[in-house]
């Protein structure tokens, strides 16, 4: 199966479009295994990033960078639509800065603040020509959908752990071949995607968040709002990172962490994140 | 281009809340921050902070520092071509980096100095000075 503009590809149609504003939609496949939250975020990030690249006549494209708050309203369930908008506050060679939000029949159910993505050559990461393709397909009759089939749940390994205080775990980034995403982020060259990095991270926060918290019959608790994300540097297949999340503090509403990831001995990213009671599911 | 010096009271002014924006961005304490010590070499910052940086400067001071200003002003009236060759930075760069990046001490201008590297010169007074830079621009287009 060709990968490209499919296993990683959240924009199904792109509805209309200004210098400062773009709207699309993606559906979720009904078939799709699994679709975390932060993909929402990546949708929303990926429309920005058409608008970016082709505001550069897809010389280049933007890649993770900074995004000062996500806030995670509704969760994102097979077969929903999701309804896609991103305003860009500017975007240069340099980079581009956006925020926008992702909702769910007319309701919203995440919104992005402040974001910030570095433009980098995109003879790196893919071929133009065809990245212009994809563009003017998603403009005009839209791509095929149905055409993400989900996202394995992230191999952690434990490696610390002080209850309630701080989990530290290692991540075990699939290999090329055992992820089809790689070849669709990107097709010339394979980097783990920093929202699935959130959604691993994310997960240590919502174990540690659990044991702080007092009562912990009291529904579910996942993460609300994740500030202060700082993507450094791309990770590659096969890589094994080391995560953290370490509590801040915590209430009877939520509980507040850092995260962190590194490899290497040197920082690839890191943020904070509020957890508290879970998002109204719709369906 | 030429432009009005900035004086050490400007910098003074603006510098605490440099400070903690810089501390904020790389995950340090602000009494990590010194004002004349690179940020690259001291505080281990790298090229996604400063875009972090210009962008939390920006919003911190309610100004706005066009991307690329910062080396665009350091090469001041001096063309690419005359400020570089093949990627080195010219003798007639070198000295106006000098004379712009007065808080650099001397020693740090090493040559051969790649102008890819450049930002290992910056340090937070640099920063302060931008926003100054910015201040102005904003005051005078008011």
């Amino acid at each position: 199966m060709n990968e490209r503009f499919a296993a990683f590809s959240f924009v199904d149609r792109i509805s209309r479009r200004t210098l400062q504003h773009i709207e699309g939609q993606y559906t979720v496949p009904a078939h799709a295994t699994r679709f975390p939250a932060s993909l929402m975020a990546e949708a929303v990030g990926q429309l920005a990033a058409w608008s970016a690249m082709s505001s550069h006549d897809f010389s280049l494209r933007p890649v993770a960078g900074l995004a000062a708050r996500t806030r995670y309203l509704q969760a994102a369930c097979p077969g929903q639509t999701l309804t896609l908008e991103a305003e860009i506050v500017r975007c240069d060679a340099e980079a581009i800065a956006y925020g926008g939000r992702a909702s769910i029949g007319g309701r919203c159910a995440l919104e992005l603040d402040d974001c910030l993505g570095p433009m980098l050559p995109m003879e790196e990461f893919d071929e133009a020509q065809a990245v212009r393709r994809d563009f003017e397909m998603l403009c005009g009759p839209g791509a095929a959908a149905g055409r993400f089939g989900g996202v394995p749940v992230p191999d952690l390994e434990p490696t610390e752990h002080l209850p309630g205080r701080r989990l530290v775990a290692t991540l075990r980034v699939p290999g090329r071949d055992e992820a089809p995403f790689f070849g669709d982020h990107f097709p010339r060259r394979a980097v783990y995607p920093g929202t699935l990095l959130l959604d691993a991270l994310g997960r240590l926060a919502v174990t540690v968040a659990d044991e702080a918290r007092a009562e912990r019959d009291a529904g579910e608790w996942l993460p609300r709002t994740v500030t202060d994300v700082k993507i450094r540097t791309f990770t590659p297949p096969g890589a094994r990172l080391e995560l953290s999340a370490e509590l801040i503090d915590v209430d009877t509403h939520c509980a507040r962490l850092k995260l962190a990831a590194r490899g290497d001995g040197r920082s690839v990213a890191s943020a904070k994140i509020e957890v508290g009671a879970a998002p109204e599911v719709t369906t | 281009m030429s432009e009005q010096a900035i004086s050490q009271q400007e910098i003074d002014a603006v510098f605490p809340k440099v400070a903690q924006i810089i501390a904020d961005a790389l995950g340090c304490d602000v009494e990590d921050v010194k004002a004349k010590e690179s940020l690259i070499e001291g505080l281990d910052a790298e090229s996604i902070d400063f875009l972090d940086l210009v962008f939390r400067l920006e919003r911190g001071f309610g100004v706005k520092i066009p991307r690329g200003k910062i080396v665009e002003d350091a090469r001041g009236p001096l063309s690419e071509a005359e400020f570089e060759n093949k990627g080195i930075v010219t003798d007639a760069g070198l000295e106006r980096l000098r004379s712009f990046l007065t808080e650099v001490p001397p020693e740090r201008f090493r040559t051969p100095l790649k102008a890819a590297d450049i930002p290992r010169l910056f340090t937070p007074e640099t920063f302060c000075k931008v926003v100054v830079r910015a201040q102005r621009a904003a005051q005078a287009a008011a």
